[in-house]
């Protein structure tokens, strides 16, 4: 074919508007790129209904043409030789010329089925227009180079096209829903189902790829987190078992935010380099010779005479154990004393803490809170170094503590707020003010001053622009009494794991779910467990795709229900009503307000 | 339920001589009482029909055409038998002519806001895929074989129609035998929204075949006792860009009346837009509306936006109107070509300076809308060819050839 049908065709995947109009072009350069004198000199003058017949006969005298390209060609030529007709003001010269082109196009003609072809084309083409003229404007699109270039200005994502999208819980009140927005807006989806051949015809769109798999199963989410670069969740479990809970709201969020970074590990691994998303580690504690760099200090906060009579002693010590534990134990007895373990962080050459939004810290113990310290300054010079601190508590046991930077605030309040990139030396506090006593089963009194802290790694959670994981929880409105706390408490643990997956994440808790049309109330973001109201379905799907590019989203989470009216005596705080209509985002205004790492 | 249906459309025909209705005509009288005020002498012959409206209520036409009666013969009873059933989710609505221009947004727009979404969609060989990769739940169906539209409306809460026949075939068919099955099939199953959607003015253009149809329907939807929302349009910008946009970017001719009509033309995903919130509210009910665009425009004013957007002149070929009312009346007088001239009607209306817009302020109002959301025939066409000429603009940077020319 012509040169720009082929032009056309390498692009047709990413912009089928355009190929489509390039058809369109090649077709007009077939058919119109015939010489038309009468027409060409009659450009602006009335032509009347005749102009169709000069336009039938210069067909059928000259139709046809050579063969795919060569005609092309010449039309080109053509054409243009046509444009500087008009401008040299010779046309009586130029026509000659065409019309000697034109003879010598004619002896090329011997196909007459061809040439009645084309001419009934050319008469459809103009009785089209002509009869179009005359009717109230109809149009006639086909199927396929639908909205040609933009139509879908309102549904209009740029990064739809090149994003694949991973649904879990496809089929639920909210997923169905979200599912259709995602395929209007031209993104890719991959649905994970557990059994994908009893799903109801007609469940989801066709064009949406079904994965089997079940997210109580580590192993066959490989395949399903397969070229994603997003996943929302919003399966729940259908019964309160609690084995359904674990399964679907608790370990399933676990799973598939491990298989996602995962397969983030592993396509970084091809490219050699180190995924964006995975975390880095600071610290590991599981050889003796790990311990080397971290001090133990003693201090107290007391700096007169006083101390000294309150000084009942304290100790502390690092120790690497037989059992090949890092522990960090002893006690304080000093009134205003405390012990610290500290280090001076030494990072990859090509890595700085900025591009970094937080810590995690995976450590044992008998659950006493602790004072996370940061000092930051230029590390040449520690003395214009400044504290940071963030109090941190931990369980009885084992556990993982997600400390992010933005929680880290200025011993001495003057301050500027943390600069992760400066940070350079990390201290862990214990102090026996403030320590609440733990409740369980060790029943015994419990001597607050004492503590035991088994640390097992230290890492950093990166940032980045966007989030990569939706997980729709809930605020526990709407659920019966009696299962309220165990549902509630799958979820939490659910969102934990996110939180500290490294992802980018958002957490949205709506309200209890109604069946109804999106868009028609306004809707109150909220954090802190505050709201009463319940929420469509299809408001909360459109909060869904609205965050997957917004950066405002990262990181939050945060409940979100319909605008109500707040009770006498309950009006503490105001609510902010955003409107979610379709013309504006209102999610970015409205997240923008909530706090982060949430 | 079901059951009772095929009895009812086996004899669609047969006057119901039922003491509740004694000046009801027959269903034959009505369509042959439509036909003729088809015809050209349509000022003489339609007295017969003149008898006074079925609903007083509603606006009588300022001019002589008198109407055709027409009134819808479903009967009431069977709207009552669903009381006892599964009530129907508010949320399941059919769209009837989805894969159209306005039809198409509707559908997007009805699955963004998160309903259950139905498409009746003529059987054809290459079926309407996008519809079901968006999500909708396409069913086979035709208007003209009305045996096939009860299976479509099962489960249905709220039916939207902006079906039209092709240009190609018969106006009649589906506009309006086609309608009045559907309508009556509404009505019988229980159906309890109706929406649909006319033009403007067609109560004032009688001769146009296809606003008479719809003015009919419009009626015949008021008889129905249905609950029914119509919305009346003016034009749709979307059908711009295949008239003058993409003529005027490819350098063809551009060809163009010289009437002085103005057409407010409006964005087809306001229409949808518009038409959802209606729907919602239950002041609308039962109600009229009209929707037009913010400013009406004359086809010459719309070529000149078209050349200035696109930094290039048109070739404009201007039909003036009296041509084509010509060849209407030529078409007229031959049997086999009735359907063209049925099309070329609109005409008649293009020769009269009838500006087809209408103040938008109260129904704003009505629907609690910005006007600022809806979008001006200059902002549609500027992102139109702000994108077009950018993307041709990539292409060309593309692509190794230097020769292709726009």
């Amino acid at each position: 074919m012509s040169s720009a049908v082929r032009a056309g065709t390498t692009t047709t995947t990413t912009m089928s508007g355009a190929s489509s109009f390039v058809r369109f072009k090649s077709e007009f350069l077939g058919i119109a790129s015939l010489p038309q004198p009468n027409s060409r000199s009659n450009v602006g003058a009335r032509v009347k209904f005749v102009a169709a017949s000069p336009t039938r006969a210069s067909a059928s005298t000259s139709g046809g043409g050579g063969d795919g390209g060569d005609a092309d060609r010449d039309s080109d030529q053509k054409k243009a030789t046509t444009k500087k007709a008009k401008a040299s003001e010779a046309p009586a010269q130029q026509q000659q010329q065409q019309q000697q082109q034109q003879l010598q196009q004619q002896v090329s003609i011997v196909d007459p089925v061809r040439l009645g072809r084309r001419s009934r084309q050319i008469f459809d083409e103009v009785w089209r227009k002509f009869s179009g003229l005359g009717q109230i404007s109809r149009t006639s699109l086909s199927d396929g180079d639908d909205d040609a270039a933009l139509l879908l200005r309102e549904f209009a994502i740029p990064a739809a096209q090149s994003t694949t999208v991973l649904v879990v819980g496809a089929t639920s009140r909210i997923g169905r829903i979200l599912v259709r927005k995602l395929m209007l807006r031209g993104y890719s989806v991959k649905a994970l189902v557990r059994r994908p051949d009893q799903l109801p015809p007609d469940a989801l769109p066709r064009s949406v790829e079904v994965v089997a798999g079940d997210v109580g199963d580590p192993s066959s989410l490989k395949a399903a987190v397969q070229g994603c670069q997003k996943i929302i969740y919003c399966a729940t479990a259908r019964s309160a078992i609690t084995g359904d809970l674990f399964r679907v709201d608790h370990r399933g969020v676990y799973n598939l935010s491990k298989a996602f970074q995962d397969y983030n590990n592993r396509l970084a691994q091809l490219r050699a380099g180190r995924s964006s998303k995975s975390k880095l580690l600071l610290a590991k504690f599981k050889f003796p010779e790990s311990l080397q760099g971290w001090q133990v200090r003693r201090g107290t906060y007391f700096q007169d005479v006083l101390a000294t009579k309150y000084d009942a002693g304290m100790d502390a010590k690092f120790e690497f154990t037989e059992t090949g534990q890092a522990v960090f134990s002893g006690y304080v007895f000093t009134r205003g004393g405390y012990v610290e373990l500290s280090k001076k962080l030494t990072l990859p050459v090509d890595r700085t803490l900025d591009r970094y939004e937080g810590l995690v810290l995976s450590v044992g113990g008998n659950g006493r809170s602790y004072v996370l310290i940061l000092e930051a300054g230029p590390s040449a010079d520690t003395t214009q170094s400044k504290l940071y601190f963030a109090r941190i508590s931990t369980k009885i046991g084992f556990c993982r503590v997600r400390v992010p930077f933005s929680s880290f605030r200025p011993v001495k309040p003057d301050d500027p707020p943390l600069d992760p990139f400066l940070v350079h030396t990390l201290t862990i506090r214990f102090e026996p003010r403030r320590q609440r006593p733990i409740e369980g089963p060790s029943g015994a009194r419990q001597d607050l001053r004492s503590f035991k802290l088994i640390l097992e790694y230290i890492k950093a959670l990166p940032t980045g622009q966007e989030t990569d994981f939706v997980l729709v929880s809930c605020t526990g409105l709407g659920i019966e009494p009696s299962r309220r706390e165990q549902v509630v408490k799958a979820k939490r643990a659910g969102e934990d794991y996110l939180r500290r997956s490294g992802l980018g994440y958002t957490i949205i808790r709506p309200g209890p779910l109604m069946e109804e049309p999106g868009g028609q109330r306004a809707l109150i973001f909220d954090q802190g467990n505050r709201i009463s109201q319940g929420i469509s379905c299809a408001d909360v799907a459109d909060i869904c795709v609205k965050a997957l590019h917004d950066s405002t989203a990262r990181n939050k989470s945060f409940d979100v229900c319909h605008e109500y009216v707040t009770e006498q005596g309950r009006e503490l705080y105001e609510l902010v009503a955003h409107l979610p209509d379709k013309a504006n985002n209102y999610l970015t205004p409205a997240l923008s307000v909530l706090e982060k790492n949430t | 339920m079901a059951l009772r249906l095929p009895s009812q459309f086996s004899t669609p025909r047969h006057p119901r001589h039922d003491g509740h209705h004694p000046r009801r005509p027959s269903r034959a009288a009505v369509a042959l009482s439509w036909r003729r005020s088809l015809a050209a002498d349509a000022l003489a012959s339609s007295g017969c029909s003149s008898s006074p409206l079925a609903n007083p209520s509603s606006p009588s036409p300022g001019k002589s055409h008198a109407r055709p009666l027409v009134t819808c013969t479903a009967q009431a009873p069977a709207a009552a038998n669903l009381a006892p059933g599964t009530p129907v989710r508010p949320t399941s609505i059919l769209v009837v002519g989805a894969t159209g221009t306005l039809g198409r947004q509707v559908v997007r727009r009805a699955l963004d806001e998160g309903y259950d979404v139905r498409c009746l969609v003529r059987p054809r060989p290459a079926p309407a895929d996008f519809l079901r990769d968006w999500g909708a739940i396409v069913v086979n169906a035709d208007l003209s074989k009305p045996e096939t539209i009860p299976a479509t409306l099962v489960g249905i809460h709220t039916v939207i129609d902006c079906a039209t026949g092709r240009p190609e075939e018969p106006i009649k068919k589906v506009d309006w035998e086609g309608k009045v099955a559907l309508i009556q099939c509404a009505k019988a199953m229980g159906i309890q929204k109706f929406v649909f959607f006319s033009i403007h003015n067609c109560d004032k253009h009688p001769e146009v075949p296809l606003m008479e149809i719809k003015y009919c329907t419009e009626k015949f939807l008021k008889d129905s006792g249905l609950n029914h929302t119509v919305i009346r349009l003016c034009g749709f910008m979307q059908g711009l860009i295949g008239q003058y946009a993409v003529p005027i970017l490819e350098e063809k001719s551009v060809w163009g009346t010289d009437a002085p009509t103005r057409i407010a033309y409006m964005d087809t995903q306001d229409i949808a837009r518009l038409t959802f919130v209606a729907l919602r509210k239950e002041n609308v009910n039962g109600k009229l509306l009209t929707f037009a665009g913010p400013r009406a425009w004359t086809t010459q004013e719309v070529i000149t936006l078209c050349e200035r957007l696109a930094g290039q002149d048109a070739n404009v070929t201007t039909v003036p109107v009296s041509v084509l009312r010509i060849t209407r009346q030529l078409t007229r007088f031959f049997e086999w070509t009735n359907d063209v001239a049925d099309r070329l009607a609109f005409s008649e209306v293009l020769s009269s300076d009838t500006v087809f817009s209408v103040p938008m302020k109260e129904t704003y109002d009505l629907l609690g809308v910005d006007s600022k959301d809806v979008v001006s025939l200059e902002k549609y066409l500027q992102d139109y060819f702000t994108n077009i000429l950018k993307k041709l603009k990539d292409l060309k940077a593309q692509s190794k050839q230097t020769d292709i020319f726009f």
